[in-house]
Parts: structure tokens; C-alpha cells; sequence
């Protein structure tokens, strides 16, 4: 039972590169990587979780109160941005390709072809 | 690769992800038991910098540097995006919306804008305030930038594109969003030229549970969410400038519900 | 571990398998901002209120809609074909 966060961690980064390689359209392929992406968030918080305790704010609770880990909380949180952020360069990187090839299927898609 | 291939591929890679998966859990620290590094920054912190929130001390503190790594890759990607979409398509903008033909546009009901209106100056408000408080309370420069930047997606949503545009100043969010990455880099710098560490908090700690606690990290906090605020909304307006039609003589009404 | 934190955890499990089973990205949207509010929820459990705050603007609000916009623009570069 106690295993349960890091197998759903698994299963996420499982079923996302799944997603990936067996993917029709790079923009579908984006969104399996941000699936990817949310299984580090399972694992970090999941390590930085502690039984019994609050968040690591003590504006209600004072100081010394149980909390839990706000280390791994602040490596998600700056994740999550910055992941958002990379996703909408892939999305235009995709806008580009279908630009340029007219298609999105990646079976399609040769990089050192020349234009066709 | 033949398609065959690449399915026994990705099979031996899942084997291979499922027993080391398995054995990595077998031997992380049991769910809910307590890591030393978050404690000792629960039992210091507090008394060290005056602040309340650790999640913002240790981003915008503990690991600074290890958050003006992460800004810097924010800034990146987004003038990545920024670039390759004017590259191909110029800086002009255009406030008029682009018609697939054939298909209907529905015009938005006044509920819907009224809605939106309130619901977008909510979240403005909300950003800001979550922004301004990161040290005290949760919230801080990432989220309180990315609640301001769906705040202005509200106002798209209820008014539509050309009074959004209208609305929202381009080039200012690319200054908002350069301002606020140089002004975390500056405070970064700025200890330095005192012979300090990068980062070191020189300015006064604040009183405990205020506005100002935490010195230097209000400061970064601001700059970040400046940062963000403007990154993501620069992103909007450039991905949306897609969907526009360039050329002249189109109806731009197309977007107006009738009056 | 209590019920409700295993409930949650299961149900990001599940959330995650529909992302990458929609195979229509303008229904993959729809998942995915489903996905941002579940794990938002699911962070506030774990009691992270900073990051459930940023997963549920940028996981539930600007993410999606960034994958709309970018559908509708290739909708329009498939209309000027």
C-alpha cells in the first residue's frame, strides 16, 4: 500500500512514452509528454509528504509545527512553469512543421529530407 | 523503423521501466515518513529569515540561484516561441479574427461577457495579491504571474479577440517580461559587488508575518512574477496573432456579437 | 496513507491514461485540463497549497488553452490550402 505513489509515478512516465511512440500527431505527442512531465510532480511531492503534518506555511500554525517538505514542493512548483512553458515552444514548433510539411504525423516526417 | 520494431522496442523499454521502477520503490523511504533536508529547512528558516511561506523561502533563498537557472529557462522558451512564429510571419499585428468558411460564428451571449468581466478583474486581483504576499502566505511570483495571465484570458473569452486586443498592450509585456528576468538577475548580481555570495540577503529581514519579511526575496518574488505575468501572456498574443487574418478587405466584425 | 490520498492518487493515474488515449487532440485538451485540475486536487491533499495554485492555473487554464489556440491555427493554415 505504502508503494502506491511511486507505482502511480511509474505508470504515468509508463503510459506517456507509450503515448509518444505509438503517436499519430506531434500535437497529441505534446500532451503525452506533459503526462510524462506530471509523473515527476507524483514523486516529488509523494517523497515530501509526510504523515500527520500541514503545509510548510506557518502563518496559521507557529513555527516547529509537524510539516511537510518544502523542498521538493519548491522543485515542482518552478517545474510546473517552466514545463508549461516548454510545452508552448513544442506546440509552435509543431505549428511550423505543419507549416512547412503540411502534415502532423510524425511517420510522415524525415529531418534530413529536403523539402517535399 | 517498421512499425513492428517500434512496438517490440517500446515493449522491452516498459519491461525494462517496470522492474527498475519496481526495485526504486522498494527502496525509497516508506510514504509519509519525514526527509531531513525539508525539516532542517522547517526548523531554521523561520527564525533565520523572517518568513513564513518555505516554499517560497527556499526558491527565492535557499536554491536562488537554482530559480534564476529555471527563470532563465522560462525566458528562453518563450522568445524561442516568440521568435520562430514572427520569423515566418513578421512583427505587424492586426486585430482582425480569420473565417473558416462555412462555419457559423455564434455570437457570445451578454452573460457569458458579464461573466467573464467580473470573473477576469476577480483574478487580476486575486494574482496580484498572491503575487504581493508570496513570502506570508501560499502563492508567490510563478503562481500569482500565471493566475494574472489566465485573468487576461478571461477578458478574450468574454469580449472576444479585437477589444481584447485593443485592450492588452503588446510590446509591454515583452518589457514586463525582460524587466522583470533582469531584475532577478540584478538582485542576484548585486551582493556581489558587495563580496557577498550571489544572493545573499543584505536587505533587512521585515517583520514576521508582513507584507516586507524576507529582504531580498521580495524582490525576486516581484521580479518573477513580472517575469511570468508577461511571458505567458506574450505567448497568448503571439499564438493567437496566428489565427488572424493578415490580409485587408476582410469583415472584422466577424468576432463583434450584433448589437 | 489515508483513503483519500490513495483515492487521488488513483485517480491521477487514471487521468493521465486518458490524456494519452484521446487520440484526437481537440479532445486530448479536454483531458488534459481534466488531468491539471485532478493533480491540483491531488497536491492540495498532499498539502502543497504553492503548487496545487500553480498546477491549477497553468495545468487547467493556460496549458489548454495554448493547445486550443494552436489547433485553431492549424485549422487555418489547413483552410488556405
Amino acid at each position: 500500500m505504502s508503494l502506491l505513489p511511486w507505482l502511480v509515478a511509474a505508470w504515468l512516465i509508463g503510459v506517456g512514452v507509450a503515448g509518444l511512440a505509438t503517436s499519430r500527431n506531434i500535437v497529441h505527442m505534446v500532451g503525452c509528454l506533459s503526462v510524462c512531465q506530471s509523473a515527476t510532480y507524483v514523486l516529488l511531492l509523494g517523497i515530501g509528504f509526510r504523515a500527520h503534518a500541514g503545509p510548510p506555511i506557518f502563518y496559521d500554525h507557529p513555527p516547529g509545527t509537524p510539516a511537510v517538505d518544502p523542498v521538493t514542493q519548491a522543485l515542482v512548483l518552478t517545474d510546473i512553469v517552466v514545463g508549461a512553458a516548454v510545452s508552448a515552444l513544442l506546440l509552435v514548433i509543431a505549428l511550423q512543421v505543419f507549416k512547412r510539411r503540411h502534415t502532423l504525423d510524425p511517420r510522415h516526417l524525415r529531418p534530413l529530407r529536403p523539402d517535399a | 523503423m517498421s512499425e513492428g520494431a517500434r512496438r517490440v522496442l517500446l515493449a522491452l523499454a516498459l519491461a525494462v521501466l517496470a522492474v527498475a521502477a519496481w526495485r526504486v520503490a522498494g527502496a525509497l523511504p516508506m510514504f509519509g515518513s519525514a526527509t531531513p533536508y525539508g525539516q532542517a529547512v522547517n526548523a531554521l528558516i523561520p527564525d533565520a529569515r523572517g518568513v513564513s511561506n518555505m516554499v517560497a523561502a527556499v526558491n527565492f533563498d535557499v536554491r536562488g540561484i537554482d530559480t534564476v537557472g529555471e527563470e532563465a529557462m522560462l525566458v528562453a522558451a518563450i522568445v524561442g516561441a516568440v521568435v520562430l512564429l514572427r520569423g515566418s510571419r513578421g512583427e505587424g499585428t492586426t486585430d482582425r479574427a480569420v473565417r473558416v468558411p462555412g462555419r457559423a460564428l455564434e455570437p457570445r451571449a451578454d452573460a457569458t461577457a458579464l461573466v467573464c468581466r467580473i470573473g477576469a478583474v476577480v483574478t487580476l486581483v486575486f494574482g496580484l495579491y498572491m503575487a504581493l504576499h508570496g513570502t506570508v502566505t501560499p502563492g508567490g511570483g510563478f503562481q500569482g504571474g500565471a493566475v494574472v495571465a489566465s485573468g487576461l484570458l478571461l477578458v478574450y473569452l468574454g469580449d472576444g479577440y479585437p477589444p481584447w486586443r485593443r485592450l492588452v498592450p503588446g510590446p509591454l509585456f515583452g518589457v514586463v517580461e525582460a524587466g522583470g528576468a533582469l531584475a532577478f538577475v540584478a538582485a542576484a548580481l548585486w551582493p556581489l559587488a558587495h563580496g557577498d555570495a550571489a544572493l545573499a540577503n543584505r536587505l533587512r529581514p521585515g517583520e514576521w508575518k508582513d507584507l516586507y519579511s524576507g529582504g531580498l526575496m521580495v524582490v525576486s518574488n516581484l521580479a518573477v512574477a513580472a517575469a511570468v505575468a508577461g511571458s505567458f501572456a506574450l505567448l497568448l498574443l503571439e499564438v493567437m496573432e496566428e489565427t488572424r487574418e493578415v490580409q485587408s478587405g476582410e469583415d472584422d466584425a466577424a468576432e463583434e456579437p450584433p448589437q | 496513507m489515508t483513503p483519500l490520498v490513495a483515492a487521488m492518487l488513483l485517480l491521477t493515474a487514471i487521468a493521465g491514461t486518458l490524456v494519452v488515449l484521446a487520440r484526437e487532440p481537440l479532445g486530448q485538451v479536454f483531458a488534459l485540463a481534466a488531468n491539471g485540475l485532478v493533480l491540483a486536487l491531488l497536491f492540495a491533499v498532499l498539502q502543497a497549497p504553492d503548487v496545487a495554485l500553480s498546477e491549477i492555473a497553468v495545468g487547467a487554464a493556460i496549458l489548454p488553452l495554448l493547445f486550443l489556440v494552436a489547433l485553431a491555427a492549424i485549422a487555418v493554415e489547413r483552410a488556405k490550402k
